[in-house]
């Protein structure tokens, strides 16, 4: 089957007010991005006690993001899952823009983007900043080349980038968790189960960020889109959720089991407060338990309507999850004397504050405005969107007819006999 | 422009930010070594006996902080400190003793803080000083959350220069990290860091000397096995001993 691939018109006033509301989003992003650089991080929540804020949390959250489209937009050509090659080019688009939001979130909370050319020549191997910066872009190149090849129906070229683009995607995957999994001296983040339950996760909420991106453009560009595919990636996403899930718990029972670790453990899932709630509410409950329950259960697994909203939950699950990985350890205090209580006028032994300053949160708002306000214009621009998206096999009612016009035929031919 | 344009274009500059990533870092780890006037031969650190530090003195603190023009917001989330007195008692123990000490940048032979530096901003001279250059730092702020210390801190507002300032030791702009030097300016006139100095005036618990001699004052107190390193189970190996603790 020939898939073809048309810009949207573009003309609507729906349109223009999707352009102008995603556009004043993204101008957030600069906007606050200018603010912070003229005033100091001082405008911001982030202190000496919690260096790394929303501004990370939205970097690592894109990321995955991104890394999630990438792979989902290499199925068909990798997997041989070409039912969902309609969808290639528009998650390869998503991924490349949520890889420059995710660039744009972590140079704009530097305290100095000015000096954005310093780490093109200076290195650091052992640093997983150093190391992420080689991933990123090798990642955003081969993003562009993969869509042009796409593009230009290059299959053996197409095959050849989508498997080097998961293994970049794993690779960019590893490398953000292990940002956080290497450092060992704070509890919260030193596990090596960081990599894995990253890559998972963002298999997770980029399936779900697909799901909703496919439904909405489909709708409201009016063009043909079998549920079947959509009920496909809803179930993909339910397993990922569940490994999610395996590696989460595997990571925390572990954790909990050593003395060492009780207050560590006891912070993050009993007293930590609001963290506490983020890991139950968010991360668990919205984020793993109420998309799986829905995408699992035979009444809802098969409508778009339940399967949307379970993916809205995966999106903001996993938002709380990134957050639950960068913060809550940066909250603990350092253990300067493990058996003694310590104190200092720098807060030592205490337990630190933070909540999303509004500077931040513009910020963060900004960073998701350019992705939409990007994908907007670039389905206008270029023809990443099917006119209409089939599964391979026919819809039932369709096989039924075929049955029933082969039987007329037999009947006609006077039925030959069973071999 | 076209989409084919539109790629083409996309492909050449992240190609070309990929090489600009990767061929500087190779011609990085070929060039030579910084030249300086450290000679591999010392060892710089402390050794701080903390029975002879009373937890009202703050002369480390307040020498340091006017050595070295250090800011101060009176923000205690964001206030700048190279050195600070921590006062500990043992946990769970009532009417436990609580002693004091003066902490700051131990240091480290294997400084997490230079490891995680994406840039290579911070790193380590030859006799073993842990430095910032204050030129290079991006201000990620990855070595505050790799430092098991708490040894740095983040300049988040504008400094003003002052009149007193020390003219030795430059003010710097804020969006990057700083910490202690050790008073490498100092040490390489041949004087030693500020806190020691003014701390001899007081109890006199801080000594300062050269761990790569043998016969130093330090390398002999070493030797009756009675000092320790905060946090020795990471593997950091701080240049900074205490006695008492």
């Amino acid at each position: 089957m020939d898939i073809k691939f048309q810009k949207i018109e573009g003309r609507s006033k729906g349109y223009y007010q999707l352009l102008v509301v995603t556009g004043l989003m993204a101008a957030l992003a600069p906007l606050s991005a200018i603010y912070l650089f003229v005033n100091g991080h001082h405008v911001t929540n982030m202190t000496n006690q919690v260096p790394w804020g929303m501004p990370i949390v939205m970097a690592v959250y894109l990321i995955g993001a991104s890394a999630g489209s990438m792979v989902l937009s290499a199925m068909s050509s990798v997997f041989g899952k070409t039912e969902y090659k309609p969808f290639a080019r528009m998650a390869a688009l998503l991924a490349i823009l949520l890889i420059v939001a995710a660039l744009m979130a972590i140079i704009m909370d530097w305290g100095r983007p000015d000096r954005i050319l310093v780490p093109f020549f200076h290195f650091q191997p052992r640093s997983m900043f150093s190391l992420n910066a080689i991933l990123y872009n090798s990642y955003m190149l081969l993003g562009f080349v993969y869509l042009w090849a796409l593009f230009n129906d290059k299959v053996h070229l197409t095959r050849i980038l989508g498997l080097a683009a998961i293994f970049i995607a794993v690779g960019v995957h590893s490398g953000t968790g292990a940002i956080f999994g290497f450092v060992y001296v704070r509890e919260l983040y030193n596990s090596p189960m960081l990599a894995p339950s990253f890559i998972a996760a963002a298999l997770s909420s980029g399936t779900a960020l697909m799901i909703i991106i496919l439904v909405y453009t489909f709708r409201a560009t009016g063009r043909y889109l079998d549920d079947r595919l959509i009920h496909g990636l809803a179930k993909l996403m339910g397993v990922f959720i569940l490994i999610v899930f395996y590696f989460i718990f595997i990571e925390n029972v572990t954790r909990a089991y050593a003395p060492k670790n009780y207050e560590a453990a006891s912070f993050l899932l009993l007293h930590g407060g609001k963290y506490t709630f983020y890991f139950w509410g968010g991360l668990i409950m919205m984020g793993l338990v109420i998309p799986a329950a829905l995408v699992f259960s035979p009444g809802t697994g098969t409508s778009i309507k339940w399967i949307l909203t379970a993916s809205w939950f995966q999106l903001v699950g996993v938002l709380f999850e990134r957050y639950i990985i960068v913060i809550p350890a940066q909250i603990m205090p350092l253990e300067f004397f493990p058996d003694k209580e310590i104190n200092s006028v720098f807060l030592d032994g205490q337990y630190a504050h933070y909540s999303v300053s509004l500077v931040e949160a513009a910020y963060s708002i900004g960073l998701i405005g350019v992705v939409l306000f990007g994908y907007a214009l670039a389905i206008k621009l270029w023809a990443m969107v099917p006119t209409e998206a089939h599964h391979l096999e026919p819809l039932e009612e369709l096989k039924e007819e075929e049955e029933e016009k082969f039987a007329e035929l037999e009947e006609i031919e006077g039925g030959e006999p069973a071999s | 422009m076209d989409r084919r344009d539109f790629l083409a274009i996309g492909t050449v500059m992240a190609a070309g930010s990929v090489m600009a990533t990767g061929l500087p870092a190779l011609s990085n780890t070929l060039s030579e070594e910084k030249e300086t006037t450290a000679s591999s031969k010392n060892k710089w650190g402390m050794v701080i006996d903390i029975s002879k530090c009373s937890p009202d003195c703050t002369a480390c603190v307040k020498a340091c902080g006017k050595e070295n023009n250090v800011p101060h917001f009176e923000e205690p989330e964001l206030d700048i400190h190279w050195i600070r007195k921590i006062s500990f008692k043992q946990k769970g123990v009532e009417g436990a003793e609580t002693l004091s000490m003066p902490a700051m940048c131990y240091h480290c032979e294997h400084p997490p803080c230079a490891h995680v530096c994406p840039v290579a901003a911070t790193f380590v001279r030859k006799d073993g000083i842990v430095l910032v250059d204050k030129h290079r730092c991006i201000g990620c702020r990855y070595c505050m959350i790799a430092c098991p210390y708490k040894a740095r801190s983040f300049v988040s507002r504008h400094v003003e220069h002052q009149p007193g300032d020390n003219p030795d030791v430059p003010r710097r702009m804020h969006g990057v990290v700083e910490k202690c030097t050790l008073c490498v300016h100092r040490i390489d006139r041949g004087e030693e860091p500020a806190c020691v100095e003014a701390c001899k005036k007081e109890g006199g618990g801080m000594k300062f000397g050269n761990f790569g001699d043998p016969n130093s004052e330090v390398s002999a107190i070493l030797k009756t096995s009675r000092a320790k390193q905060i946090r020795p189970d990471l593997g950091t190996n701080p240049r900074i001993f205490y006695l008492g603790i």
